[in-house]
């Protein structure tokens, strides 16, 4: 695509001994929208802190453009960010909240030769720089508002502005919709797209909302426990999951126990299933994922597996029918209804199995069986925007 | 319970009265023509007018100002930053450093002030020590050796136990911030230091002047640490108003004490009007009026800037120099610490002394011989001249805590009528220049009580049962027990004393006494709220200006008769100063000015002849020659009272067994 911006080589981190991050290995390309995806804990926020300058890593290096850049203090780095509740200040209106970083910025001075002197930026620039982010973010005519007046989407928007005015290369973004509403923050996903594409700069944005960062990134990083679970595109991390974790953790997944007898034909429940992968060993123990809207329904004589449905939910587009396979249950989403203890049969087209290697995540996700209603609810719930402990102990 | 909103509201009214109505009193009578805090004789502003000629008075106010404000900036600016700190700790260990915060808030003052105190003459005598050690050790340096209690450790006491206000006002603001602040600025070009001020400090703006004013208040307002800590050159306010009460309660007093409830109340009003509006802006938006949107914009611009720069140099340079003066200017001149009793000189005296000679005088008050005693004693007091009295002047001499006096220097002395020279508490007279005497009698009001009093006996009569004053301390009740009886005051036999005890136990038990008072009887008697009372003849000459009705006896059988007298202190740092004042204060004139503005006796023969005539001159009318009898008792009456001796200790362990006995 383009060049490479920013490398992370052999990043580590540990609080007390606690390791926060291993090995952190990364680049990213200029003009790239990469999105940073993780449970609360992952390290993701750590990481972006790193890049930002907020935080020192144990070890490893940081380098921008090429030039490493562990030491360099935040307020001398090319990149701003846009932090988690926004971090307006509540003193000063949102022009001079826009303004802030121009008027700490000083320049060499054009009409001193030796280019030693600076001076401040002239104030009808800052004016004029100003005016134009106010418009860039659509909120022209509020500029003598205070933060307090301001809703939350128009206090992300100045956020954004403040960090964006100053020209940076790189514009990090720290859960930046955390705090907004469902509909306000799909807005907002299309809203920082658009800017992004717009100013044309690097975003590092850090979410753990997977739907966030497949509406929105070039590439994702998915991270757990401090580590690299898999880079790739949206497309490439929905389809290819590299293990349990990043199936489980990008869309719904069912992970099944299987056996690989050969090229594209797995094993599981004793049955086998043409499929597409190849590349591993004869006999070889893997974790086959099947997302829900891969499995038709047959009947039962059809069936490539037979199961009993013990739970059914309407969710508007399709329902989702959990279906017990020999005591391991299944999420299936289709459009047609069947009714709870019918028993039916299911099909997989080959595209729709996806066998991964096994890894330290098997056997931990991919089981519906206290899946219900409220489950699922909860499960949103738990996405909560609290920042990560790790930035707390800074 | 029954819901009842009038006893309710009754029960409130109560409540608030119960609270107010002392202050209320207070605030009116700082407004009464006389000097009672009982009669009212009309409105003037002549205490407020006298408050601010008394020069006792405005140099503590000055002291009180001066110590309040530095203190306030220094635990300002420091107890911020600590905020900052424990701010930045973890958790527990900030909750840890908040609970010790918070302790010497809760802690009593008083165990504050003496632990202070402790720890400064503990410091002072290891400075000594070291200051000594290193004068020895070289010679470019001189250290002073001997460090004294003062402005120095008023300021730091002050400052120490205002830190914690502040801290607790910022702290709060603190923790609610948002933690991404820093990291914001920092992230748009501030280094550590400049996003402190351009967004920490705004952001916590509130709760530093909040604390602020609560640390001004808490200074201005503080008595028992500035007791302890200010030694004796230095007198806050309250420490100054307590000095007063303990003589003669003039509504000086009240009108002092008016302006300082006001101060106070003031700035409590501000500091909640301003967190008031505050709570009110956080959930608005800032609406400015245009005005002060124009100020604003005229000091954001580099013109004003510079003017707002400007300014806060000015005043920092001026605040440099007013510390620099005051420092300077008291160790440059000659200076003489004095401590006496509160209304116990004519003011103007100082003025004049300090303009003959130059010599500057700290004058500080004691409450009572006891408690100069223990000054002296814990070294806290470090005056040149102290006044105390008879008995208290032999115990002093004693213990070697006086210095021997050059009566050359006081030529004064001479004046000083001889039978007021060689008395027994300093025989033969090495150390003592007499300040004044007088006597102890009954004072009686003659629309209360038929027949004129002549005797003791009427302090233990059951006829006038519930109309009697007792004084509270032993050593005076029981001397008008002793009286009656017959004994010498001095008396150290166990079987005369428990006599006297046994009277005045009996006097109590029938009833007698309608209490045991000391400054209190003024008001119990100008208000005709009690008949007769046992008291000193200058006090009972305040008295009489209030209700005509009363009278005053010393009674057949005699009474006490008390000197107070100029000592110097061994090892005064200005023995020259101080003997050039004890001539000064000997001299005839200082004696008849004294004698009028605080009506005790004289000792200087030639003032103790001129006062009628001094008092005619002055007043334009003819002094009661009766009155001046009171005043000045001659010597017949004299001869037939006695002055209080030191008594052994066995004797005043057991006046302290016997009074507890009573049970006052």
């Amino acid at each position: 695509m383009s060049k490479e911006l920013i490398r992370l080589r052999d990043l580590c981190m540990a609080y007390d001994n606690e390791p926060v991050l291993n090995n952190i290995n990364l680049y990213i390309n200029d003009k790239e929208f990469l999105t940073l995806l993780g449970p609360s804990g992952c390290g993701k926020t750590t990481t972006l802190r790193i890049i930002g300058g907020f935080a020192t890593p144990t070890s490893g290096d940081v380098l921008f453009d090429g030039v490493r850049i562990n030491d360099v203090p935040p307020y001398k780095r090319q990149i701003n960010t846009v932090f988690q509740k926004y971090a307006l200040f509540p003193h000063l209106n949102v022009f001079e909240n826009i303004a802030f970083g121009l008027r700490m910025q000083r320049r060499p001075d054009p009409s001193d030769p030796t280019g030693k002197r600076t001076v401040k930026i002239p104030e009808d620039e800052i004016r004029e720089r100003v005016m134009e982010m106010l418009e860039v973010i659509s909120l022209k005519g509020f500029e003598s508002r205070r933060p307090d007046a301001l809703s939350g989407g128009q206090q992300q928007r100045v956020a954004i502005a403040r960090a964006l005015v100053n020209r940076p290369k790189v514009l990090l973004l720290d859960e930046p919709l955390g705090a907004l509403d469902l509909k306000l923050r799909k807005d907002m996903q299309i809203e920082l797209k658009r800017i992004q594409q717009q100013v044309g700069i690097t975003f590092i944005y850090v979410t753990h909302d997977q739907e966030e960062a497949l509406t929105m990134s070039d590439t994702i990083v998915v991270m757990d426990k401090g580590s690299i679970q898999q880079i790739g595109t949206p497309e490439d991390i929905y389809n290819e999951p590299k293990n349990a974790f990043v199936a489980d953790f990008i869309g719904e997944s069912n992970i099944i126990d299987g056996i690989m007898v050969r090229d594209n034909l797995v094993q599981m429940y004793g049955k086998q299933f043409p499929c597409l992968d190849g590349g591993f060993a004869e006999n070889e123990p893997v974790d086959v994922v099947i997302r829900p809207e891969d499995i038709d329904i047959v009947p039962v004589e059809q069936g490539q597996l037979t199961g009993t449905v013990t739970n059914v939910t309407f969710k508007g587009m399709q329902y989702d029918i959990i279906v017990d396979f020999k005591g391991f249950k299944w999420l299936i989403q289709t459009t047609d209804h069947s009714p709870e203890g019918e028993r039916i049969g299911i099909k997989i087209d080959p595209d729709g199995i996806h066998v991964m290697k096994k890894s330290q995540y098997s056997g931990m996700f991919g089981d519906y069986s206290s899946f219900s209603d409220e489950y699922d609810e909860l499960d949103d719930a738990s996405l909560e925007p609290v920042e990560e402990e790790s930035g707390d102990e800074e | 319970m029954r819901k009842n909103p009038a006893f309710n509201r009754f029960f409130m009214a109560l409540v608030f009265l119960f609270l107010y109505a002392p202050i209320f009193l207070l605030i009116v009578f700082s407004f009464n023509k006389g000097n009672s805090n009982i009669v009212w004789s009309g409105f003037s502003l002549d205490w407020y007018q006298k408050l601010f000629t008394d020069r006792l008075i405005m140099q503590s106010v000055y002291t009180t100002l001066l110590v309040s404000l530095l203190a306030t900036a220094i635990a300002t600016a420091a107890g911020t930053f600590a905020a900052i700190g424990f701010f930045s700790l973890r958790r527990r260990a900030r909750s840890v450093l908040n609970t010790v915060n918070n302790i010497p808030m809760m802690n009593a003052d008083i165990v504050t002030g003496v632990a202070m105190c402790l720890f400064f003459v503990a410091f002072f005598t290891f400075w000594s020590d070291f200051a000594a050690w290193f004068n020895g050790a070289q010679h470019f340096v001189e250290l002073p050796t001997r460090l004294t209690l003062g402005f120095g450790t008023l300021l730091i006491a002050h400052v120490a136990f205002n830190i914690p206000y502040v801290i607790l006002s910022v702290g709060p603001k603190l923790r609610q911030m948002d933690k991404n602040l820093v990291d914001a600025a920092m992230d748009l070009g501030c280094t550590w230091m400049q996003a402190f001020w351009k967004v920490i400090l705004p952001e916590i703006k509130p709760g530093i002047v909040s604390g602020a004013l609560t640390a001004f208040t808490m200074s201005v307002d503080d008595f028992i640490i500035s007791y302890f800590t200010a030694g004796s050159s230095s007198s806050t306010l309250a420490m100054t108003i307590y000095g007063m009460t303990k003589k003669r309660v003039t509504p000086e007093i009240n009108a002092i004490s008016t302006l300082l409830f006001v101060t106070v109340l003031l700035l409590l009003v501000i500091v909640n009007v301003r967190e008031a509006r505050l709570e009110r802006l956080g959930r608005r938006e800032v609406r400015r009026s245009p005005r002060a949107e124009k100020v604003s914009q005229a000091l954001s611009t580099p013109r004003g800037r510079l003017a707002r720069r400007g300014a806060a140099a000015v005043l920092a340079a001026a605040f440099v120099v007013t510390v620099c003066l005051l420092t300077g200017a008291t160790n440059a001149q000659p200076m003489v610490n004095v401590c006496s009793w509160g209304e116990y000189i004519d003011e103007e005296l100082i003025t004049q002394f300090e303009e003959e000679t130059g010599i500057m005088v700290n004058y500080q008050t004691a409450e009572s011989n006891e408690t100069l005693y223990s000054l002296l004693k814990s070294g806290a007091g470090d005056y040149d001249v102290i006044v105390p009295s008879d008995y208290m002047i032999s115990q002093l001499i004693e213990e070697d805590m006086l210095s021997e006096l050059d009566y050359s220097n006081i030529p004064n002395f001479e004046k000083i009528s001889d039978r007021f020279k060689n008395l027994p508490y300093d025989p033969e007279n090495k150390y003592t220049v007499p300040y004044a005497w007088g006597t102890v009698g009954i004072i009686y009001n003659t629309a209360m009580v038929d027949e004129p009093i002549t005797s003791w006996s009427a302090m233990f009569d059951t006829r006038y049962a519930g109309n009697v004053l007792m004084f509270r301390n032993s050593r005076d009740a029981m001397a008008t027990a002793l009286l009656y009886l017959g004994y010498s005051l001095n008396t150290t036999d166990e079987s005369e004393l428990r006599e006297a005890f046994q009277l005045l136990a009996d006097a109590k038990k029938n009833g007698v006494y309608q209490s045991f008072v000391m400054d209190e009887i003024y008001q119990k008697l100008e208000g005709g709220n009690a008949a007769i009372g046992a008291y000193y003849a200058g006090d009972y000459l305040t008295m009489l200006e209030n209700n005509e009705d009363l009278a005053f006896v010393i009674p057949e059988e005699g009474s006490n008769w008390f000197m107070d007298a100029m000592c110097v202190l061994k090892d005064a740092p200005h023995k020259e100063e101080a003997e050039a004042w004890i001539n000064f204060i000997a001299s005839t004139e200082a004696n008849l000015a004294n004698m009028d503005y605080i009506w005790y006796a004289s000792p200087n023969e030639e003032a103790l002849e001129e006062y009628p005539a001094y008092y005619e001159e002055l007043y334009g009318e003819e002094l009661d020659p009766e009155i001046y009898e009171i005043m000045a008792a001659p010597q017949e009456v004299l001869d037939r009272c006695e002055a209080y001796l030191v008594l052994p200790a066995e004797t005043r362990a057991l006046y302290s067994t016997l009074w507890t006995e009573l049970g006052i």
